[in-house]
């Protein structure tokens, strides 16, 4: 699905040079679920921002299905990544202003899809992570776990194939956390490719793979055995 | 602790550049508008306030009516009223006083200058006390022709002030040379008094003998006539005197129609001297006063902006503390966290927006001394402002800033203070409820509101301003030059002469001659009685003005005829040749009338008119029948602002007192020179007096003119402080919504998208302060052109509101996109990953 190659990020300012990622060569095949693991600073959300295509490197290739997309303009980038990428972030990013089922329309508004169909999708979509009871509801109504099933319920309603997690239960008690996790696991086994970064040993679990960072640099990468 | 929150707020302002250059920028320039709409509004008010006993002074104004003409309006009183009125009402009345106005030529030396002299009731110094540099009121001003002249004069004519003893020569009263002896010499009048005139004469009354209608007349107004009151008596109670003396006790009872009262023809009006300047306008009619009268309504309309303006940026700073609260939510939090009070914070915010306003205050000062030399020129006086030797001004200014702080400071001290430290410093959520915007939105809908409607008032005003400048008025005055002083008795048996000699320059078209030109305005009124065929029985006469025209004149002029012909040198039995005193018989000539005359003459067509004989005494040349040669189509012979009236031209020689000539020519500075030669050469006693007729036509609007321009720099000023508040605001909301454009951009969102988003938002406000304009601006705009009696039409208020508000929106938007661009542009990444 997606192929990083030689790929690093420094980032200037005016005195100090701070290396975010040092030549990374990672593989992503469709259908995988793929934990990045680390300290803090390590570079996982710089990386996660990259295969979002919301960063761009400042060397190396990015191959998204067979396309290298490390020039591409930021119109381009934004194109390729409506239709095949959704995020879920830590802190959710609801808008405090929308509504649930709104919050969730706002990934097909830019889509160029008539009215009712985006409202019977988003429908369908809340009826899968049993929010649907919610719809009307402002995100500051719902309690933190809720709100993540909503933003992963926006992650996917436009079908994109590649879901990418920013500790997407690190604001999450346990339970809620298992949750969300579970909603998670079963996205992958319907086929869309999961990238999580995680600090949660126990998440990183539901991996099937883990890529573990240290300033930088890939340091070890761990199969799970499946089954 | 002050040094605390000094500290804070200098740190706060050096921090947060935009907001403070906007906030003092804005305030600045409407503390700016504002010093300057006051001193200009503290002139206007200042108008012969300080006269000693100025309040007990009062001018009589006079009003005719006559049922089928418009109303003649004057400051001017009939040569008799003064006398009349003051021995009536003498319990009420401690003096009067008439002034007369003649125009002369004075001699120094080789030079010769036009001047005026005022003719003066011996009572001028008891009624206006002007101080003395040489001689006094008692020994200056006490028997005829005794000569004051002001200071400046002294200086013109003497080269020094001490010219008490010396002699004048002057040209001419009727018909010989005066040479008058100065025997004072007063102060220059200053700027801000009714009064103009630099030779003020003591009259004798038997001067004016051989002009009855000056001074030994009830009908005709030509005194400026003014009345000292005794302590207690007041210009209202005066007025019943002389309203009651009109109908029960004047000899007018005896020369109105029968059955009609005095007062349905004539109206006496009482004005206190202080309020001549705002208020004589009313009743000047088109004649005017003195010098310029300043107009009432203006000074409120500028009082009223300058209002605005000053709300408009007290606004933006609300606008702009409150949606910039989060930033200092946490100071708040922490201060009271740290004890201190609601009511501290609130000061302390109360402070720093005085403290913002003052400093303010201080650049708007500096403004002022930098545009008010520009101002000056625009209109046309010289203010200044010395704050030192103000103190007055100084206090109310800096009253003015203290006030303006306090209520900029007022929302947000209560807004900000009433955070609770708990909630900011726990969550980190957006501390700005929807509440607060909404009321943002209100104030940016009031700012707009009130810039879109002065700039409607301004597009109106101006509008109207080149309407009236540019109607075809029915004649042609481009290319013509205007020669006064003909009228002059050394200059009357040249005439032909320096006529034909100005006819022979190359260049010149023609020379013609005439009592007035346009723009030059007298009310000469008589009856005219329209005799049905030479011997049927006389009809009722018609009051109608009329001008004198000499050969050519209409021709000269392009006026178009309707019927007949004007008059011409192939016809001279038009000529109005006097009849001899102590003769009874009846003159003849011929008589051109207007239009309006046909019609009041009661004719249905022009043709009708031809032929027929009006009858009119035409004072000192005996009784005229006047046969109807020709009708001529109605043209605005003044101002369009007092519209046409029904008028009958002349040619009667006595009258002849202006030449028009008319040139074509690529050199008009040489024919200028041309023009002075020969005039030098043929009338080496009288100046000349010349103008381009153009320039006189243009100065009949040079007042409204001014105005407009003052009137369009002050809005424009208001509507770029709203704009300011709302680039601002744009910005402080997209900065805030930086986490929600950040979502929306990851959810696939162009930048265009998002700027049409922030666009929108801010779009909302400008139309609904559109519909709240509109209607208003319309409703002032229309109570405005109804004073003119030749408008620009209802919908061209409608026109202007369109393009007003359309520019308001288009101005919004290219602030707001500007701004909401950059934002929208900025990488997503860094608004997401923290709150």
């Amino acid at each position: 699905m997606l192929k990083l190659h030689d790929l690093s990020k420094i980032y200037r300012t005016d005195e100090v040079e701070t290396v975010a990622l040092d030549t990374v060569n990672i593989e992503i095949e469709a259908g995988e679920f793929v934990a990045i693991m680390g300290p803090s600073g390590c570079g996982k959300s710089t990386l996660l921002n990259i295969i979002g295509m919301l960063d761009s490197p400042t060397s190396g290739a990015y191959l998204f299905l067979d396309e290298d997309v490390s020039g591409y303009s930021e119109s381009q980038l934004s194109n390729i990544r409506k239709h095949n990428i959704g995020f879920i972030f830590q802190s959710f990013n609801l808008i405090d202003e929308l509504t649930v089922a709104e919050n969730i329309e706002l990934a097909l508004l830019y889509h160029n899809i008539p009215a009712s169909e985006r409202k019977s999708r988003v429908a369908t979509i809340m009826d899968k992570v049993g929010i649907a009871h919610r719809a009307k509801h402002m995100p500051s109504q719902l309690s933190g776990g809720q709100q993540q099933r909503v933003a992963v319920a926006r992650a996917v309603v436009g079908n994109q194939g590649l879901i990418l997690a920013d500790e997407p239960t690190g604001n999450l008690d346990s339970a809620h956390g298992q949750e969300v996790m579970e909603m998670l696991q079963g996205l992958n086994d319907e086929g869309t490719t999961i990238v999580m970064v995680t600090h949660s040993p126990a998440h990183s679990d539901y991996a099937r793979r883990t890529i573990n960072l240290f300033d930088g640099h890939v340091v070890t990468e761990n199969l799970r055995a499946t089954g | 602790m002050i040094s605390n929150y000094l500290l804070a707020a200098w740190r706060h302002i050096a921090n947060n550049r935009l907001f403070s250059v906007i906030n003092i920028f804005g305030l600045s320039v409407g503390l700016m508008s504002c010093i300057l709409i006051l001193i200009y509004v503290r002139d206007e008010l200042s108008y012969d306030q300080w006269l000693p006993d100025g309040e007990r002074l009062v001018r009589l104004h006079t009003a005719y009516y006559s049922p089928d003409a418009p109303p003649f309006l004057t400051i001017r009183a009939a040569g008799r009223m003064m006398e009349a009125i003051r021995n009536y009402a003498s319990d009420q009345v401690e003096t009067g006083l008439r002034l007369v106005e003649v125009g002369v030529t004075v001699v120094r030396g080789d030079a010769i200058f036009n001047e005026d002299i005022m003719f003066a009731d011996g009572t001028f110094f008891d009624v206006f006390q002007l101080p003395f540099v040489h001689g006094s009121a008692g020994t200056s001003f006490s028997k005829p022709m005794d000569l004051v002249i002001t200071e400046s004069t002294a200086i013109k004519y003497f080269g020094r002030t001490d010219v008490v003893g010396k002699n004048l020569t002057a040209c001419c009263l009727q018909g010989s040379q005066l040479e008058v002896q100065v025997t004072g010499v007063i102060r220059d009048l200053p700027e801000n008094t009714h009064l103009e005139f630099e030779f003020l004469t003591f009259l004798d009354p038997s001067m004016f003998d051989f002009a009855p209608n000056v001074l030994n007349t009830w009908t005709s107004v030509n005194t400026y006539t003014y009345f000292k009151l005794k302590a207690g008596a007041d210009a209202e109670s005066l007025k019943k005197r002389v309203d009651y003396w009109l109908n029960n006790e004047s000899p007018l009872r005896e020369m109105v129609e029968e059955g009609v009262l005095p007062s349905e023809r004539l109206q006496l009006k009482i004005m206190p001297v202080p309020d001549l300047h705002l208020k004589a306008l009313r009743d000047a009619g088109n004649i005017g006063d003195m010098k310029p009268l300043g107009n009432n309504s203006m000074v409120l309309a500028f009082v009223g902006i300058a209002f605005l303006i000053l709300l408009i940026a007290s606004v933006n700073f609300m606008n702009l503390s409150t949606a910039r609260a989060s930033r200092r939510a946490r100071e708040v939090a922490l201060r009271k966290v740290m004890g201190a009070s609601r009511r501290q914070v609130a000061m302390q915010f109360l402070g720093e927006a005085v403290a913002i306003s003052v400093l303010s205050l201080l650049f708007a000062l500096v403004a002022v001394e930098l545009v008010l030399p520009f101002y000056n020129m625009a209109i046309g006086r010289q203010l200044n402002l010395v704050l030192s030797d103000d103190l007055p001004l100084l206090i109310t200014l800096v009253s003015i800033a203290v006030l303006v702080g306090l209520v900029s400071g007022s929302y947000p001290a209560i807004y900000l203070s009433r955070f609770l430290p708990a909630r900011i410093l726990k969550a980190n959520q957006s501390s700005d409820g929807g509440g607060q915007s909404n009321i943002r939105s209100l104030l940016v809908i009031f700012q707009f509101a009130a810039s879109i409607g002065l700039a409607v008032c301004t597009v109106v005003i101006y509008a109207q301003t080149s309407y009236a400048r540019s109607m075809d008025v029915g004649y042609n005055y481009e290319n013509k030059i205007v020669l006064s002083g003909l009228g002059a008795t050394a200059a009357v048996d040249q005439r032909q002469t320096i006529v034909n000699e100005l006819t022979a320059i190359e260049g010149v078209e023609h020379v013609v001659l005439s009592s007035e030109v346009p723009s030059q305005d007298n009310e000469n009124n008589t009856g005219f009685t329209l005799l049905e065929g030479a011997s049927e029985g006389l009809s009722e006469s018609v009051v109608l003005n009329y001008y004198t025209a000499g050969f050519g004149f209409f021709e000269a002029y392009e006026m178009e005829m309707l019927a007949g012909r004007g008059f011409d040198e192939a016809f001279s039995s038009d000529v109005i040749v006097p009849v001899p005193e102590g003769d009874d018989r009846i003159g003849h000539a011929g008589v051109v009338i207007n239009e309006s005359a046909m019609r009041r003459l009661g004719f249905s067509s022009p043709e009708e008119a031809l032929g027929k004989t009006l009858r009119a005494d035409m004072f000192r040349a005996g009784t005229f029948d006047l046969s109807i040669v020709g009708v001529a189509k109605d043209v605005y012979f003044r101002s369009i602002k007092f519209g046409i009236r029904a008028s009958v031209f002349l040619n009667n020689p006595g009258s002849l007192r202006v030449a028009t000539l008319g040139f074509r020519t690529h050199d008009v500075a040489g024919l200028v020179r041309e023009v002075e030669r020969v005039w030098k050469k043929i009338l080496p006693t009288t100046p000349i007096s010349r103008e381009f007729l153009s320039e006189m036509i243009q100065a009949q609007y040079q007042a409204e003119e001014d105005q407009a321009k003052l009137f369009g720099i002050f809005s424009a000023l208001a509507v770029v402080i709203a704009c300011l508040g709302l680039y601002g605001l744009a910005s402080f909301t997209a900065e805030r919504r930086t986490r929600e454009i950040g979502i929306r951009k990851v959810m696939g969102a162009r930048v265009r998208d998002i700027v049409g988003l922030l666009v929108w938002q801010f779009s909302a406000p400008v139309l609904i302060a559109n519909i709240l304009a509109w209607p208003i601006a319309w409703y002032v705009m229309s109570e405005w052109l109804d004073g003119f009696s030749y408008r620009i039409e209802g919908h061209y208020i409608l026109v202007a509101s369109m393009a007003a508000g359309t520019a308001a929106l288009l101005i919004a938007w290219l602030t707001v996109a500007g701004r909401a661009w950059k934002v929208a542009a900025a990488n997503p990444v860094n608004s997401l990953r923290y709150e």
